[in-house]
């Protein structure tokens, strides 16, 4: 009681105009619509971009597997050509070209000096009889006498009048013209 | 009045309500914890394994094996992605016929047995046979397009897997140093002894697949596989060959069992050519036989024969015993404790100097300059020499040769041993010995690996390694080499067939009798053999050739000795030595 007596006294018509009452509520005027449609776009945004961003990762992915796909072939293929070339380089395949394309071995090494045009060790012609020569296949394995038999040479003596009808122009016919063939594949 | 019952009463209390409820959800709450127990406590794996299987794919990444090169970085052993071609015979079936020939004229496999392979068949096991090998160890590219190329033709049925290929591009070139692989593991030479450090770590990885590709966000988890560690030899992969065409002419032409050629720098024991005849060819290595498979000029015992006596002068030389123009009486043959010495070529009593000795070979010569020796000294001088050592170059099986303890040493035992009787050493060894007259003395331990490298068993080996070890002085090498000059010479020597035009040539010829493996005794046949250096005065190779059991009854000098002088001509060649140009040794050999 002695605190309400110190609130001053106000008029009776202030103190019932201040007093709280129920407003009735205020209805809103904006309707559902721009909300929902608010909502639904981002949702559909938010899922189609999802979609998108999933697809284009996907897209991304195919790739990467067709790349690394791509690089494996490439890789491969590099090896196999290192390989073909290092079996290029085989030294004994060296040589058998170089011996196809009739090269031959140096003799022993000499060396010439510019300076003084003096010649240190002792040169030969290559080729000559002092170049070596080497076998760079090995030789054909020795048959057992039971497959390599001695030729079995018959001699015939030529009929007599045998030879006289043979005329050269059937060319087989004539030993004479065979031996030349043969030399000629030989100087060739 | 009904009105007034409280709604209560029909619903029951509030609290029992509460109370059930919630026991009802504490019972459904501890089935799923003990569902929850179940799955993650138990077996976690089983589920995780069987979530796994779904889409997700394990892949080995294999270690690239390292390559075995020459000092040069040639390769000698290279490894490449292989693919095996596999078949299903339930689906070759139909076009088995044109399948077989398409593959023959691909992959050159055999026509008759692949087309058996791609026919329905049972296996052996009675069932039907799903799977089948037609080629393997097929380069990827070609094995990818073949199996392309018969699906665009619609054969069915192929399919290529992983297999990786080991590729040896020089053949035959130090095959029987770099060995060879197996299916999947190595099974000779250095492919075997680094296998661990040429072989690598390999690594998987693990992702989700959905139709072939990788699942973005998805589980991926990969360890890298580490690559192995390439491997550098000292060969010179074309001086390498040079000599096995050399000294498989030379057993050729000798119609000997086998031979070895040794090339080694004088200066850094590096050995520049190991070659071996009969060889093989790494890439097929079952075609050959099995003891060719090897390094005789490691594995192999021999007697050296006259060779030694190289050993046995420089260590009377370095003792200061004798000079190269110690003057010895020669007599036509020499009775020793109950067996008698002779010389390989008959003679009455001649007078020879110390050089004559050696230049003609003669046994009695030498024995009875190595007379001056006290018990023991040569002994200690051939283990300095490296003899009864292995020299641990890294190959495997090395013998370490047989020098006799010195408790089982007899003054007859010696004598033999003066000229290479009695003891055995294998090729590297024995090139290594005489490599320390070349080197002014000094014994470089041989390599046979550039840098370093650590063998399966621990052992780090290579020219980091190696170790220099003074035998005898310097002047007594200088002497020595003197000496062996006069071997090559054509006036007095027995091997003027080594000589190098232009060059000062240093050698030693040696014919050893051998022993047979059967009776243990000298059985008839020889071991020939060459050891020599050039220049004489500045040496750069030390070569030694090996010839056993030449049928062509040629000795060290008219078999090994041309075979040394082409290797040598070459090498000096290839390698730009120019001839030294001083005077030749001219050191008296008969008084």
């Amino acid at each position: 009681m002695q605190v309400r007596s110190r609130i001053p006294r106000l008029a009776g018509a202030a103190v019932e105009r201040a007093r709280l009452t129920v407003v009735p509520r205020r209805r809103r005027a904006a309707g559902r619509a721009p909300f929902l449609a608010l909502v639904t776009m981002v949702l559909l945004g938010g899922v189609v971009g999802l979609l998108l961003f999933n697809t284009s990762m996907q897209q991304a992915s195919f790739a990467t597997t067709g790349l690394e796909q791509q690089a494996t072939r490439l890789a491969a293929r590099q090896q196999s050509l290192e390989m073909e070339l290092d079996r290029l380089r085989n030294p004994q395949r060296i040589a058998a070209a170089a011996k196809r394309l009739g090269m031959v071995q140096a003799c022993s090494p000499a060396f010439l000096r510019l300076g003084t045009g003096e010649v240190s060790g002792v040169p030969c012609a290559g080729g000559g009889p002092d170049s070596p020569s080497l076998r760079i296949n090995p030789l054909p394995p020795s048959k057992p006498a039971i497959l390599n038999p001695p030729p079995n040479v018959v001699t015939v003596d030529p009929p007599a009048s045998a030879g006289e009808n043979s005329q050269a122009d059937t060319g087989r016919g004539n030993p004479d013209r065979d031996a030349r063939d043969g030399r000629k594949k030989n100087n060739r | 009045m009904p009105a007034t019952t409280p709604r209560g009463t029909r619903r029951g209390s509030p609290q029992l309500r509460l109370r059930i409820g919630f026991v009802v959800i504490a019972m459904v709450l501890s089935v799923f914890g003990a569902r929850l127990v179940q799955l993650q406590g138990i077996d976690p794996n089983s589920y995780a394994e069987m979530a796994a299987a779904e889409g997700l794919v394990e892949v080995d990444l294999p270690a690239t094996r390292g390559q075995i090169m020459d000092r040069n970085g040639e390769p000698l052993a290279d490894s490449i992605d292989g693919m095996m071609v596999v078949a299903d015979p339930r689906l070759t079936d139909d076009d088995a016929a044109d399948l077989a020939a398409f593959l023959y004229r691909k992959l050159g496999v055999d026509y008759v047995s692949t087309l058996a392979k791609l026919r329905a068949h049972q296996t052996e096991q009675g069932v039907e046979a799903r799977f089948e090998y037609i080629a393997r160890r097929v380069p990827a590219t070609i094995a990818t397009e073949v199996v392309e190329e018969a699906d665009s033709k619609g054969y069915q049925g192929l399919d290529t897997r992983r297999d990786p290929l080991r590729d040896y591009p020089a053949g035959d070139v130090a095959a029987n140093l770099v060995g060879f692989m197996g299916t999947d593991e190595p099974l000779a030479g250095l492919e075997r002894t680094f296998d661990k450090e040429l072989s690598g770590v390999d690594g998987s990885t693990r992702y989700e697949v959905g139709s072939g590709n990788r699942l973005p966000l998805g589980e991926s988890t990969i360890t890298e596989p580490v690559d192995g560690k390439d491997l550098r030899t000292t060969l010179d992969t074309k001086l390498q060959w040079y000599a096995q065409r050399v000294i498989r002419e030379t057993v050729e032409n000798a119609r000997a069992e086998s031979g070895f050629a040794i090339v080694m720098d004088s200066r850094t024991g590096e050995l520049l050519a190991v070659a071996d005849d009969p060889t093989y060819d790494p890439n097929e290595p079952t075609a050959s036989a099995k003891a060719d498979l090897g390094s005789r000029a490691l594995q192999d015992v021999y007697e050296p024969g006259s060779v030694q006596k190289v050993l046995t002068a420089s260590s009377l030389l370095d003792l200061g015993l004798v000079t190269p123009r110690t003057k010895i009486v020669v007599p036509s043959d020499l009775p020793r404790d109950g067996r008698v010495i002779h010389d390989w070529f008959t003679h009455g009593t001649i007078r020879l100097t110390l050089t004559g000795a050696i230049a003609q070979s003669s046994n009695i010569g030498t024995v009875l300059a190595a007379d001056r020796f006290k018990d023991g000294q040569l002994f200690r001088y051939l283990r300095q020499f490296g003899l009864g050592k292995p020299t641990r170059i890294g190959v495997r099986g090395e013998t370490k040769g047989l020098l006799p303890r010195l408790s089982e040493w007899t003054s007859q035992l010696e004598d033999r041993i003066d000229f290479g009787q009695s003891l055995s050493v294998n090729g590297v060894q024995m090139a290594a010995a005489v490599n320390t007259i070349a080197n002014g003395g000094v014994r470089v331990s041989p390599s046979l690996i550039k840098g370093s490298a650590t063998s399966d068993d621990g052992r780090p080996v290579g020219t980091d390694h190696a170790t220099h070890t003074r035998v005898v002085s310097e002047q007594a090498a200088k002497q020595t080499a003197l000496m062996m000059e006069r071997v090559v010479d054509p006036d007095v020597g027995v091997a003027p067939g080594a000589a190098v035009p232009g060059y000062r040539v240093a050698g030693k010829t040696g014919t050893a009798q051998r022993v047979g493996e059967e009776c243990g005794c000298y059985d008839g046949t020889f071991t020939v053999s060459f050891a020599g250096f050039a220049p004489a005065d500045d040496p750069r190779f030390t070569i030694y050739v090996v010839v056993q059991n030449p049928r062509n009854g040629g000795g060290g000098g008219s078999v090994a000795g041309p075979a040394f002088a082409k290797i040598m001509s070459y090498a000096l060649r290839r390698y730009g030595v120019p001839p030294t140009g001083t005077q030749p040794s001219r050191l008296p050999v008969e008084w």
